[in-house]
Parts: C-alpha cells; structure tokens; sequence
C-alpha cells in the first residue's frame, strides 16, 4: 500500500526564490552602456546637388534644353508671402499683386496651403511636363534659413489621407545678382 | 505606557532571513534595457551637432554621412571646426564666393584628391553644412555658391529630423 502523501509537506511549500543577482549585475553593466550611446535627437540632412563648376553668377544648374516642354517651377519667398511661378504663368492671388499664398494674419508662412496649391500644380502638371520633380526656391536676402528649409518640407512631399504623396524633391536655390 | 511584547516575540531571538524583494526593481530595469535597445542606432554620431548654433528643423528622413563640416553659425564661419571668416565680414561681401573659404576649401580639397591617388579613397566633393536657424538666405547662398566653386558641389544641409 502506498503511503499518503504527508499534509504538512504539501502545505508548507518553500518560497523558491531564483538568484536574480547576475542579471542584477548584467542590467547594471547594460544601462550605463546604452544610456552613454543613445542618440537622443535625430540628425537629417537635405541634399542639394549642383552640378560641379557652376557659373559666377547662378546657383542654380545648366541652362535647360528646349527639346522638351519644362515646367520650371519656382517658389520665391518673399517677407509677405510666397509667389509661385512657371514657364507658364506667375500664379495671381486673389488680391491684386499680392502673393500667390500670403502669410497668415499673424505673420508667419502658411505652409499648408503652399503644400496644398503645390498637390494641385502636380497634378495638373504630371504627364504634360517633363520636369514634375523639379523646383526653383528663392528668397529675398533676409530670409530666415529655418524659413527656407520649412518651404523645402512642404514642397517635398505632402499627406493626404494618410498617404504620402511625394510633390517636388528635387530642389534649386537660385539667387540674384548682387 | 510602554508596549509590552508579546511573550512570544520576547524571546524570538532569531527574526528569520530578511529577504529585498528585488522584483519591482527588476520590472524597471527590464522596460528601460527594452527602451534604450529600440532608441539604440548602430550608426552612432555620424555628425556631431555644433554648440554654436541651433539647427533647423525638418520633416526630412534622410540620413548623414560622414563629409567635410562646415558650420555657419551667428559669428564665424568654420570648416573642420576651425574659425574661417565672421559671418557679419561675409554679409558686408559684395560677390558670391568668399575668399578666404574658397582658398579653405581648396586646401581640403586637394588634400583630399591626394588621399584619393595614394590610397584610393573616393573625393566625392560632399560637405554638410551646419547652418543656424537664424541666418539670412544670402548668406546661406554665398557659402553655398563657393562650395560648388570650390569642387564641393554636393551640399548637405544638416536639420533636427522631428515628427518621425
């Protein structure tokens, strides 16, 4: 006959405790060592390519053949807004001679309504023009850098319903002659 | 009134093991080793932002690499960290190309092309610059334009990425 099993044993059940100094020891070593190489903001760059040996007086690149029907989009930045102009047409605001998207009545650049007329120019331009990548930005001396490259995000790409659409990556600065 | 122990404690010499309940801590640990390994980038600093100035911000994803630094901050200009020419001297200039960053960035340049004949290492004409929020376009646009004369045409503005 088997013996029953003592109740006492059963029920006095030893806490077990796992050694949890080595991984104590482990995580100490760990956090010091990632914490040291964390990258705690997030650098990106622009690209801007010219092409090598460009004249004294233009930034911008070679002059373009006629072969085929350009675009030739450019945003000028000016300190009441921006203007937006093509081979085309310099786009006309509802004001007379005002900027094609002026600022906001507080003075700063409305940035989602330049990104949303580009969307439009896109559109529109894609399959009739040969340069739908494509786009000038100048300024006016003074323009704040941070400015400009805000102008670059939004002609970049825009998000429409959560989507991605990519408008004009391919970015000149052009500039006066001083 | 003093409190009496209990008869039994009063002799209980031996309390037993005290035991440090280490699981809390081990709970904390594991979410901050699981926080550091995601926000870890085996990239590491490819460009270390310069403490003169404050980078602009961008929604852009693209990534830096390693290329000759020029920082444009409110006082100098500088090339590898060494002070070129002040910012207001370029601003009075009355062309494109500065001087003195040119005869700069030749000397990189050129170094950089023997590098290139004697251990073949590409000179692929790449500098990123650092530029201040708060400079003005034409500045911004006379550094460039005499990066592009001076056989650095491939230009990389360096921003703060944000959003992603």
């Amino acid at each position: 006959m088997a013996f029953r099993p003592s109740f006492r044993r059963t029920t006095a059940g030893e806490d077990i405790e796992p050694n949890l100094t080595p991984v104590m020891n482990l995580m100490v070593v760990l956090i010091p060592l990632l914490l040291s190489s964390a990258q705690w903001i997030k650098i990106g760059v622009i690209e801007l390519n010219l092409p090598p040996a460009v004249g004294t007086k233009t930034v911008v690149g070679a002059a373009p053949k006629e072969t085929e029907k350009k675009l030739d989009l450019a945003v000028t930045i000016t300190d009441r807004g921006f203007y937006l102009s093509s081979s085309q047409a310099i786009l006309k605001s509802s004001e007379n001679n005002g900027p094609t998207i002026p600022n906001l009545a507080d003075g700063s650049y409305d940035y989602d309504a330049l990104a949303n007329k580009l969307l439009e120019i896109k559109q529109s331009a894609t399959g009739r023009y040969s340069d739908t990548e494509r786009i000038v930005i100048q300024a006016e001396p003074d323009i704040n850098y941070q400015v400009l490259v805000s102008t670059m995000d939004s002609s970049r790409k825009i998000v429409v319903d959560g989507r991605e659409v990519i408008l004009f990556p391919d970015v000149s600065l052009a500039a006066g002659v001083i | 009134m003093a409190f009496i122990p209990s008869r039994i404690k009063k002799h209980d010499t031996n309390p037993g093991k005290v035991k440090l309940n280490l699981t809390s801590m081990m709970d904390m640990f594991t979410i901050i080793l699981v926080f550091l390994l995601k926000t870890y980038s085996t990239e590491g600093m490819l460009i270390q932002p310069s403490e003169y100035l404050t980078l602009p911000k961008s929604n852009i994803e693209q990534s830096p690499e390693v290329a000759l630094d020029l920082v444009i901050s409110k006082e100098w200009i500088m090339v590898n960290h060494e002070p070129v020419i002040k910012t207001a001297e370029v601003e009075q200039l009355n062309s494109f190309i500065i001087p003195s960053l040119q005869e700069k960035l030749n000397v990189y340049a050129r170094e950089a092309k023997r590098m290139e004949e004697l251990y073949g290492t590409k000179f692929s004409g790449k500098v990123t610059i650092q530029g201040d929020r708060s400079i003005a376009y034409k500045l911004l646009v006379k550094v460039m334009a005499t990066c592009g004369k001076s056989s650095y045409p491939n230009m990389r503005l360096v921003v703060y990425r944000i959003g992603d």
